[in-house]
């Protein structure tokens, strides 16, 4: 089975998850992005690009609700996981005490440009939406943006930079998605993975 | 496409030539419809636009389109092959049929097995149709009527996470997830069953996590998809058109295409010689349906 683990901050829970579903799955620390483990091949790749992988051709993956809100690719997600929590949150400069649904006009820096214009949408409130690409919290202080969409998880990044959170717009934690042929074809073998780490979530280990 | 353009595009059309024949033998009625219609509500996809006056939409959903054009509700067996937008210049090509009026586990059946005498004859025989149940989930979410839309969405984008955000209690989310999870040779569902029983074939399978998201789908729906390709061959489902049932699918020809190895070439007769005597001769074989290669 080809399973594709987001890198960075989601990398280590993944890792203890699966561990205890598939025994002795072990990722070396080294700069290989592919790992093989008996019967299974595990991928790092960026939490944004999972989905791609899963969809294209991985079996499964673990990335965050934001990415695959973001993203809305064409997988199976059969499981929410207990890690990984954070909010996308619209943030405005500490000084500006403007609502969102105040900000017609505005720009708004954001490494999440669909749920941006999906959230603005449904206020009916009329932004410009600036892609970035990391640092998006630097957007305002540089002049490039009046406010910012960008996950959060404790706010001091927000703060450092001089920004408040003025309204959350999703809930994110990680999520267990499965190629959707995979689920089907391959039926047998990835229900009884999803049902393993199912009963691991739920008993909390 | 690309730059092997040519090669895509035949490919393309020798895949839509088998289909024509195999609905053809079915007794189904191609139908060409425009690529260009006043926009209505009732129109699904496909590229909208303005002249200022008017709301148009090119290449629309084609059963849209044709519920959207038909006024009665006739027995009816049509099928059509168009180019389907997306929203903009992009799109699918699909080849589809309609089954309105007749009876509805038959339409289903009937439909069902086109689609596999269809990908058969394209020489496709590693496909699934994985067939689930609307009903069955209005059935199972009676007691959380508030809530219906929320879970059908999660159903649609096939993503249990947005259950786990719901209100519920965890026996009801555990209710829905084996539910979500579900896909067997038999099911608790009777119209499913009757339709497994008489298509009798290894390759079709109950799966309740398989619910389509098109709005006029009624109750079962189904998806065809190949270990070759990563996404569906096609899918469909039954609809009610005024008060008759009715049963429809499109292939996605793309996908098709991907788990397409060609067929075998006919034999063609080589005519040569002077002009008038090897056209005669071409156009006597053509007329005994022999393939002919002229030489120039």
């Amino acid at each position: 089975m080809k399973i594709v683990l987001p890198s960075g901050r989601l990398l280590e829970d993944s890792i203890s998850v699966l561990r205890q579903t598939i025994p002795g799955l072990t990722i070396e620390k080294n700069r290989e992005l592919t790992h093989s483990n008996g019967n299974h091949e595990v991928l790092l790749a960026k939490p944004a690009d999972v989905p791609t992988y899963v969809e294209e051709g991985a079996d499964i993956g673990i990335t965050g609700r934001d990415v695959v809100h973001e993203k809305s690719p064409d997988v199976f997600v059969p499981l929410s996981l207990p890690f990984g929590q954070c909010r996308v949150s619209v943030a405005r400069m500490d000084e500006d005490s403007t609502t969102p649904r105040q900000m017609d006009g505005y720009r708004i820096a954001t490494e999440y440009p669909s749920i941006t214009r999906e959230f603005f949408r449904s206020l009916g409130v009329a932004i410009e939406v600036i892609v970035v690409d990391g640092s998006t919290e630097l957007a305002p202080s540089a002049g490039i943006a009046d406010a910012v969409v960008d996950v959060v998880q404790t706010g001091n990044t927000l703060a450092a930079n001089g920004l408040v959170e003025a309204k959350t717009i999703l809930e994110s934690s990680a999520l267990l998605l499965v190629n959707r042929i995979s689920q089907k074809t391959q039926f047998d073998r990835v229900n009884e993975l999803v049902y393993s780490i199912r009963e691991v979530v739920k008993n909390g280990s | 496409m690309n730059g092997n353009w040519i090669n895509q595009s035949t490919s393309l059309s020798t895949v839509a030539r088998v289909l024509r024949q195999n609905y053809d033998l079915w007794n189904y009625r191609e139908i060409l419809l425009p690529a260009i219609e006043e926009f209505e509500d009732e129109l699904d996809k496909g590229t909208k636009f303005t002249d200022g006056m008017e709301f148009y939409v090119i290449k629309p959903d084609i059963t849209s389109q044709i519920l959207a054009r038909l006024t009665d509700e006739k027995r009816r067996k049509l099928f059509y092959i168009s180019e389907v937008l997306d929203g903009d210049t992009s799109g699918n090509w699909q080849f589809g049929a309609e089954y309105i009026g007749g009876d509805d586990l038959w339409m289903v059946l009937e439909i069902i097995s086109s689609i596999i005498t269809g990908l058969e004859s394209l020489g496709i025989k590693d496909f699934f149709v994985d067939v689930g149940s609307k009903q069955v989930w209005e059935s199972a979410i009676s007691d959380i009527p508030d809530l219906r839309e929320e879970v059908f969405s999660a159903l649609y984008h096939r993503s249990f996470d947005l259950i786990d955000d719901l209100d519920i209690t965890e026996e009801k989310k555990d209710q829905i997830w084996q539910l979500f999870n579900y896909r067997d040779k038999r099911c608790s569902y009777d119209r499913l069953n009757k339709i497994l029983k008489n298509l009798d074939d290894e390759r079709v399978f109950a799966d309740f996590g398989t619910v389509r998201g098109m709005p006029y789908y009624e109750d079962l729906t189904f998806e065809i998809y190949s270990p070759g390709t990563g996404s569906p061959l096609g899918y469909g489902g039954e609809y009610t058109f005024f008060d008759s049932d009715a049963c429809g699918f499109a292939f996605n020809l793309e996908s098709v295409l991907e788990v397409f190895t060609g067929l075998e070439r006919m034999e063609r007769k080589k005519i040569g010689g002077p002009t008038k005597e090897k056209l005669t001769e071409a156009k006597n074989r053509i007329e005994s349906g022999v393939p002919v290669e002229v030489e120039s």
